[in-house]
């Protein structure tokens, strides 16, 4: 299936679908020509050049089917969470109960660029009162409003406290709204004190047991919050089930970044890798198919790498991101400019890393939360960063700002300058907007003058 | 063996024409961008052609800068201006280690290495207050020609505080400062501040002298110190600031004429 190793157009996926199903291509149920989902309103897709694997036509069906999917699984039967604000631990517990599909509401943000506002959903929250000084998460209050793009889900759960305070007032504007939330609190973590009693976190950080028991009582609440929902006992082993299966998925991805970042010539680019981090956070509302798709790619990256392939020319600059982009095609603008990916940090590390599975689940659960890089403080997620960077042998960092987003507003100064102190790297600090194209330009001159400039040091 | 550097600029198009070999500037060319701009690029590096006695098949390399840079179609390469204005910075003055490039559409702060490489770089584009484009606005609703705007910054008392983020409301703020009896050369001068003080933000304290000032908006007499009181250093002139940025891409070509 790996027979032509190049991005491609929409246009011409067109061709190799046809091509590849003439070969025998075996599709999931949710499996299709990719032209489709632009009839269905993601113009934004036609500007994007995709990898043309079989594996990567099954990512993006995968993504784009996920509203359907969302809808099909509610007439099912199947009880729908929405996890808002969470980055990889109130899916672990819904997915271990098996008639409830858990979804990441916030990922509605997305929908602004690839429909190209097309839906409205900005202006629906502009018309609450949550404009543009917020972060485009704000997408999400539209996608409710409008009940098309993912069914009422039976449960609506929030993390509050030191995540992230856009995303907290958006989510308080809806429940203003009539929805029912329910909120835990992740605290802002700290080391512990000499002498306190502490707990070792994923990730090589540690937090007093204080944090940890407190994280404990709140993930009990959403405990029992799912049990209601699903009208269901949550028991301490199906937990240590959900976070086996979880963590396949995990080191699935680690599987795949590690192919991925290290190989030369780059065997997948960077849209591709965005989209299959993504499914660390929430499996794209589907955990055991999430397994299938990572392993599909990991596959695939594996050959392209045994075989010295790659869908990038060899010797493309070595860039490592930072935060996630806004606007998909930003990763196209990299490497048409001469770089790579080879390595991130979307905001999100920890839910690449392992839950214990060596605790009470959810004592695991409670430290896989209080290792998330956004609750503790930009100096422990840039001196991760640099370790990232270090291991990854970048040449030069892509910082990327969100307009509005608040959690990463000065966070990228702190980060920028560890790595220019420690690293002596050039790193570029950018702001992408969900629909790049008034900025483009400039994105690309950028985006340019850094390849260049890390081309320039290695002669 | 001659090389060409364009840089296709937002509000002119600038072209250099270089003997590779001695790195003697044979010709220089500046036009108006229009709304083609292929087709102003097209025209004003001919005109530098005809001016120089050289036919398009003379030129053995040519280098693309600016944002338009990609509609330069027999451009043998792009490069973008910050690797260009650095380029050709480092040729005109050696020992600048910080430069400040302010062009029609947007400033850019560069640090450079001795060697003229770029060190790292801090660019604006999404605010016009800080452009060329600022200031021309700024001309035309004092009716004060582009030229002059710096004369008339000297004959100011008390410059105005213009404290507007955004060229929109600047331009609000300045209309609401003449009606409140503001002189004309208190606003120029005041905005000559607030461009300077954009760009100092930018460098966020970070500057090495000596600080290298060019770009179109050099040419602006004032701007140059209003920008040194900015950044509390002081700054020079590149001479011919307009076409840095091309003859660095000039530069560029002779030396991929040079690796050929």
């Amino acid at each position: 299936m790996s027979d032509v190793v190049r991005q491609i157009t929409l246009g011409e996926w067109d061709e190799r679908y046809e091509r590849l199903r003439a070969a025998g291509m075996k599709e999931a149920g949710y499996g299709g020509p990719l032209g489709r989902h632009v009839v269905g309103g993601n113009t934004r897709l036609r500007r994007l050049r995709y990898d043309s694997s079989a594996a990567a036509l099954r990512l993006w069906n995968f993504l784009l089917t996920e509203e359907r999917r969302l809808f099909e699984a509610r007439r099912a039967g199947k009880t729908i969470v929405g996890a808002m604000k969470d980055l990889g631990t109130v899916p672990v517990m819904a997915y271990a109960l098996p008639d409830v599909v858990a979804f990441y509401p916030d990922g509605a943000w997305w929908l602004p660029c690839v429909m190209e506002h097309g839906a409205g959903l900005l202006a629906r929250a502009d018309a609450l009162g949550v404009d543009e000084s917020f972060c485009p998460v704000r997408a999400m209050l539209g996608a409710f409003l409008s009940e098309g793009h993912f069914p009422e889900p039976a449960l609506l759960i929030c993390s509050a406290g030191a995540v992230c305070d856009d995303f907290s007032a958006i989510a308080q504007r809806l429940e203003g709204l009539g929805r029912s939330i329910l909120w835990w609190e992740v605290p802002a973590r700290r080391a512990p004190e000499p002498g306190e009693p502490a707990v070792a976190l994923p990730a090589g950080f540690e937090a007093p047991e204080a944090q940890a028991a407190f994280v404990r009582g709140q993930l009990e609440r959403v405990r029992e919050a799912i049990e209601r929902a699903a009208g269901a006992r949550l028991t301490d082993d199906l937990l240590v089930e959900g976070i086996r299966r979880a963590n396949e998925v995990r080191g699935l991805l680690r599987d795949l970044r590690r192919v991925v970042f290290t190989a030369e010539p780059c065997p997948l680019g960077a849209l591709e890798m965005l989209i299959a981090e993504m499914l660390a956070i929430h499996f794209c509302s589907d955990l055991p198919e999430s397994r299938v798709v990572l392993s599909g790619l990991r596959d695939e990256a594996r050959r392209r790498a045994a075989d010295g392939v790659g869908v990038l020319a060899a010797g493309a600059v070595r860039v490592f991101w930072v935060n996630p982009v806004a606007d998909l095609w930003a990763m196209n603008v990299l490497e048409e400019c001469g770089g790579r990916v080879c390595g991130t940090e979307l905001l999100f590390c920890h839910a690449i890393e392992d839950v214990p599975e060596d605790l009470p689940p959810i004592d695991a659960l409670a430290r896989a939360a209080l290792a998330d890089p956004m609750v503790g403080p930009a100096g422990d997620r840039a001196e991760r960063i640099c370790r990232e960077i270090d291991a990854f042998g970048a040449e030069a960092v892509v910082v990327c700002r969100i307009p509005g987003a608040s959690h990463c507003a000065l966070e990228g100064k702190a980060i920028g300058g560890m790595i220019g102190e420690r690293l002596s790297l050039p790193v570029l600090e950018v702001e992408v907007p969900p629909l790049s194209d008034g900025v483009a330009a400039g994105l690309r001159t950028r985006l340019g003058a850094l390849i260049e400039l890390a081309r320039e040091r290695r002669v | 063996m001659i090389c060409a550097g364009i840089d296709a600029g937002s509000r002119t198009v600038k072209a250099v024409l270089l003997d590779a070999r001695t790195r003697e500037v044979l010709g220089v060319e500046i036009g108006d961008q229009g709304v083609r701009p292929a087709g102003a690029t097209a025209a004003v590096y001919d005109a530098l052609l005809a001016g120089c006695g050289v036919r398009r098949d003379d030129v053995r390399f040519t280098v693309a800068t600016g944002y338009a840079r990609n509609l330069v179609a027999w451009a043998d390469t792009t490069i973008t201006e910050i690797t260009c204005h650095a380029r050709g910075v480092h040729h005109r003055m050696p020992s600048a280690r910080t430069v400040v490039e302010i062009g029609g559409q947007d400033s850019k702060l560069l640090r450079l290495q001795a060697d003229g490489t770029v060190r790292d770089f801090a660019m604006n584009d999404r605010c016009a207050a800080g452009t060329g484009r600022f200031l021309e606005m700024v001309s035309d609703k004092l009716d004060v020609p582009l030229a002059r705007l710096g004369a008339a910054a000297t004959e100011s008392t008390r410059p105005a505080a213009i404290s507007s983020m955004c060229v929109v409301f600047a331009e609000t703020e300045i209309i609401g400062l003449l009606a409140s009896g503001a002189a004309a050369a208190d606003v120029v001068a005041g905005v000559l501040r607030a461009i300077a003080s954009r760009v100092a933000a930018m460098a966020a304290g970070r500057v090495e002298t000596p600080v290298a000032f060019t770009g179109g908006v050099a040419l602006v007499d004032g701007t140059g110190a209003a920008l040194g009181a900015a950044l509390g250093a002081e700054v020079a002139v590149v001479p011919d600031p307009q076409t840095t940025g091309a003859l660095g891409a000039a530069l560029l070509a002779a030396r991929r004429c040079a690796a050929r």
